[in-house]
């Protein structure tokens, strides 16, 4: 844990201190965060504020301060997951565009290095944002947390509060629909 | 497949690496206290509605149930249950119809004879 036990439990009594020092210990990561599930830098902000309200008028529910990180994960997700459902800018992308987005990469190439650098990591979340569309959102959250950022069965099973091996037959589901998607991509040449 | 299996943790390594950790700016916590603060103001305005609503449906209430009361108590007596009610509707001058039923029918030679008595 990032913050001791003590500081929850003062945050959880109303302290406006403690809280602010709650959200500076793991703004960066739940930030980090948030910008892998959603992929858009430019909302990564608001998603991440939303969570801290939501973590300010919820914090009387948490049960003992050890499961505070769980939690805050799980507020993570949601509001990720809602602000996925909001999204109207949500890349409906098909195989076909995906070559389309390379010629567009590949002419970023041409210019500055940095630039070229900064498009072509452009172009990866767009390229796995477009695999994530053949998932539902609930599983794009949940293969996100998994592959992406590597978090373990356990600490999924806390998150979700879910047992393990259905954890595990929605993520091989998940994973195998994804990889059919990069699959077809690699046969169209998108790769 | 094992290419596409190593192709496909590639691709998740590098979408990691394109979108790295990064801390907010200086107007973040400045935020959330606004977002914090306008949200308790519209619980504050929705519980102070709520509570309102609640008052006035408990005085609807009870004036109600005192104008029913007072109703009840001015209304005449009526007959306590339906089978006295029954009983007071079915008196003997509306019964006339039982009556005709259990005559006895006419015959031709219990009347008087019509011509011996025009003779």
């Amino acid at each position: 844990m990032l913050v001791e036990q003590e500081l929850i439990e003062k945050a959880r009594a109303g302290d406006a201190g403690a809280f602010n020092q709650l959200v500076l210990a793991y703004r960066r990561r739940i930030l980090g965060t948030i910008s892998r599930l959603i992929g858009r830098p430019e909302d990564v902000e608001d998603v991440a504020q939303e969570v801290f309200v939501r973590l300010y008028y919820s914090l009387d529910q948490l049960r003992t301060a050890e499961v505070f990180e769980p939690w805050l994960y799980r507020l993570t997700v949601n509001a990720s997951y809602d602000y996925l459902r909001r999204s109207k800018r949500r890349s409906e992308s098909r195989m076909s565009d995906l070559s389309e987005q390379q010629v567009m990469l590949a002419d970023a190439l041409a210019g500055a290095k940095q630039r070229a650098d900064e498009q072509h990591k452009s172009q990866v979340r767009e390229f796995t944002q477009a695999l994530f569309s053949h998932v539902s959102k609930e599983d794009q959250l949940l293969l996100t947390l998994k592959e992406v950022e590597g978090l373990s069965l356990k600490e999924l099973e806390a998150i979700y509060g879910v047992n393990e091996n259905a954890l595990k037959v929605r993520l091989f589901r998940a994973r195998q629909r994804v990889l059919k998607a990069y699959k077809l991509a690699s046969e169209h040449g998108s790769l | 497949m094992i290419d596409d299996e190593h192709g496909l943790d590639n691709l998740f390594r590098e979408y990691r690496a394109s979108c790295p950790d990064f801390d907010a700016d200086v107007n973040f916590m400045p935020h959330l206290w606004e977002k914090i603060d306008a949200r308790r103001s519209f619980w504050a305005l929705f519980q102070r509605f709520a509570r309102t609503g609640t008052a006035a449906s408990l005085a609807l209430f009870l004036i109600l149930v005192l104008l029913n009361a007072t109703s009840e108590m001015r209304r005449p007596p009526v007959a306590p249950t339906y089978a006295d009610a029954l009983a007071a509707d079915h008196t003997a001058e509306s019964t006339y119809y039982a009556e005709a039923i259990r005559m006895q029918p006419v015959s031709d030679q219990s009347l008087p004879d019509a011509g011996q008595q025009d003779r």
